[in-house]
């Protein structure tokens, strides 16, 4: 027990110094986590906390599970009604073309049929945490694009759950057309039911957990997200999309408030633990080889990105600065992208796609925080064309 | 994109999901206050300068916890200080005007009771409190007598102040 706790102390603090030298000089929390886990994991020559990632496997999975829960407290519908149809568009041409790119450069690099589904959702999701941070932290909150930005984060939210139901099946590797529908189906049934529950019911399971007492109530909302996940793992559909569906039933509660603030350093503290165990299992080496697919997958996400704020501001009517602010700071790729790593590696995929996922998360974590902050720089050489003239 | 839903009295509120609230408020001098209120408690404000597009960053922005903020709130509604010059500021709910005003010496007030001014059948306007020596006097009694420089609190419709004014506090403002 005192070695285990030993290696676990060790991966907070080792994750909290190195993401504390990060913030200096304005990097995100996310990648700097992985980084401590590769930095302090066994293939890296030095001190190793822990020797087999798969100590840390239970930790690391409520790390995901709160993550996921969280989104889907946060997860309203009033938000993408209030942004109407044109944000629906807005939204609709980001993942069109950043999942259509992610997709065709999945089929191009020619791991297979299902690392490509995945590599789609690598490349084509970005980060709802490193986004709005960089919002604060850019004191961008005032700007024109802003509440469209995270318009669009809130589509991407959206879609990540119905990805991740669609994902499962797929990955799982069912043979045969049946199978597979009855894997769908019971994916989608999962998704009905607990949005029904979520739509019609969250009064009733807001007061079957509820209490005055902070304690009695942690203790019951977190057994409520973890039996979700579990529940949603064995009937095959990922613990993510259940807790991210229990979530969602719970911010329809009037206790959904108190659940955000209450679960928030418990989301922290274990995602922190998912992002460095995620890193454990990454070898350096490994990253080198797939040097060329990180760099290509780098600048398509770019381009892409660039391309969809473009269009997104066309459609808002918005100048060459918002415009480029729209692209850049979308841009930046981190929890999701490292979900569905973690997924793509316990479904037995292509050993490729862990130091893949790692080695583009981190380029895209110091990248997409720069570009973003020097976008009034960028924006200066946006040719006209491409910026709507009706303002 | 607008700047949001009109929220009253010129200020327009947008939701940033994830966040927390956007209210923006136009300035006298023409320029604007945003104030984002986070989710987490924590406010920013941005001041942007007389002219400004939308395009350009603020002129200067900060940053309050939820203490603060609510304190700076405060300070502003005239919790601790109101100004001289806006001394009879009235307050409007609805139809319903809450004002203060302050009797003088020479006001015809002065040295009458409540029941003897008939204050209620008279104005149609009703005090509910006097301010006196730092004390404060809750639901004054028809025989509580008006002194000069007595606070008196009342509360009515807004078409009938001019006339509570006449009868009690005289010519001048309160």
């Amino acid at each position: 027990m005192g070695d285990e706790l030993l290696a676990l102390g060790g991966a907070f603090l080792a994750a909290g110094v190195v993401a504390r030298l990060g913030r200096r000089i304005g990097l995100p929390t996310i990648p700097l986590f992985m980084l401590a886990g590769i930095v302090f994991g066994p293939h890296t020559p030095g001190v190793a906390f822990v020797e087999d990632p798969r100590d840390l496997a239970l930790l690391a999975s409520l790390g995901l599970v709160f993550l996921l829960f969280y989104l889907g407290l946060e997860f309203t519908v009033d938000d993408l009604v209030d942004g109407g149809r044109r944000l629906a568009a807005a939204g609709g041409i980001y993942l069109a073309l950043n999942i259509g790119g992610g997709l065709a450069f999945g089929f191009a690099l020619g791991w297979g049929a299902r690392e490509a589904l995945v590599i789609a959702g690598v490349i084509g999701i970005s980060s709802s945490a490193i986004v709005t941070k960089l919002l604060v932290e850019l004191h961008r909150l005032a700007n024109p694009e802003t509440r469209l930005i995270l318009g669009i984060v809130v589509i991407e939210d959206l879609f990540v759950a119905l990805y991740l139901a669609i994902l499962q099946p797929v990955l799982s590797g069912t043979q045969g057309v049946a199978a597979t529908l009855t894997s769908f189906g019971k994916a989608f049934a999962f998704l009905i039911v607990l949005g029904s529950i979520a739509r019609w019911g969250s009064g009733f399971v807001g007061r079957l957990i509820s209490s005055d007492d902070d304690e009695l109530f942690t203790v019951c909302f977190i057994g409520l997200a973890v039996l979700a996940a579990g529940l949603a793992e064995e009937l095959g559909v990922s613990e993510a999309i259940g807790a991210f569906m229990i979530g969602v039933v719970l911010a329809a509660s009037p206790s959904a408030d108190r659940i955000k603030r209450l679960v928030l350093p418990l989301r922290d503290a274990f995602a922190a633990v998912f992002f460095f165990a995620f890193g454990l299992s990454i070898n350096v080496s490994d990253v080198a080889s797939v040097a060329g697919p990180i760099g290509g997958a780098v600048i398509l996400t770019v381009l892409v990105n660039a391309a969809a704020g473009l269009a997104a501001a066309r459609l808002y009517r918005l100048g060459a600065e918002p415009a480029t602010n729209v692209g850049l700071t979308i841009l930046a790729r981190g929890e999701f992208s490292l979900v569905l790593g973690a997924v793509a590696t316990a479904a037995g995929l292509d050993g490729r796609i862990s130091p893949f996922v790692a080695g583009y998360v981190l380029v895209l974590a110091i990248a997409g925080p720069l570009l973003a902050s020097r976008t009034p720089w960028i924006a200066r050489r946006v040719p006209a064309p491409l910026i709507s003239s009706r303002r | 994109m607008n700047e949001g839903q009109p929220a009253g009295l010129g200020v327009f509120e947008v939701a940033l999901p994830g966040i927390g609230h956007r209210y923006t408020l136009p300035a006298a001098d023409g320029g604007r206050v945003v104030v984002v209120i986070h989710h987490s408690g924590r406010s920013d404000l941005y001041v942007f300068p007389p002219g400004a597009s939308v395009d350009q960053p603020p002129s200067a922005t900060i940053w309050l916890t939820d203490d603060q903020a609510r304190r700076f709130g405060a300070v502003l509604g005239g919790a601790y200080f109101k100004p001289a010059v806006v001394a009879d500021v009235e307050t409007v709910i609805g139809d319903l005007l809450i004002d203060w005003v302050t009797v003088r010496a020479d006001s015809p007030a002065t040295d009458y009771s409540i029941a003897e001014l008939e204050i209620r059948r008279r104005t149609r306007m009703t005090v509910v409190a006097i301010l006196r020596d730092g004390a404060t006097v809750l639901a004054p009694e028809p025989a509580e007598r008006i002194r000069a420089g007595d606070r008196l609190v009342v509360v009515g419709r807004q078409e009938d102040l001019g006339g509570f004014l006449r009868h009690v506090v005289g010519p001048g403002d309160g």
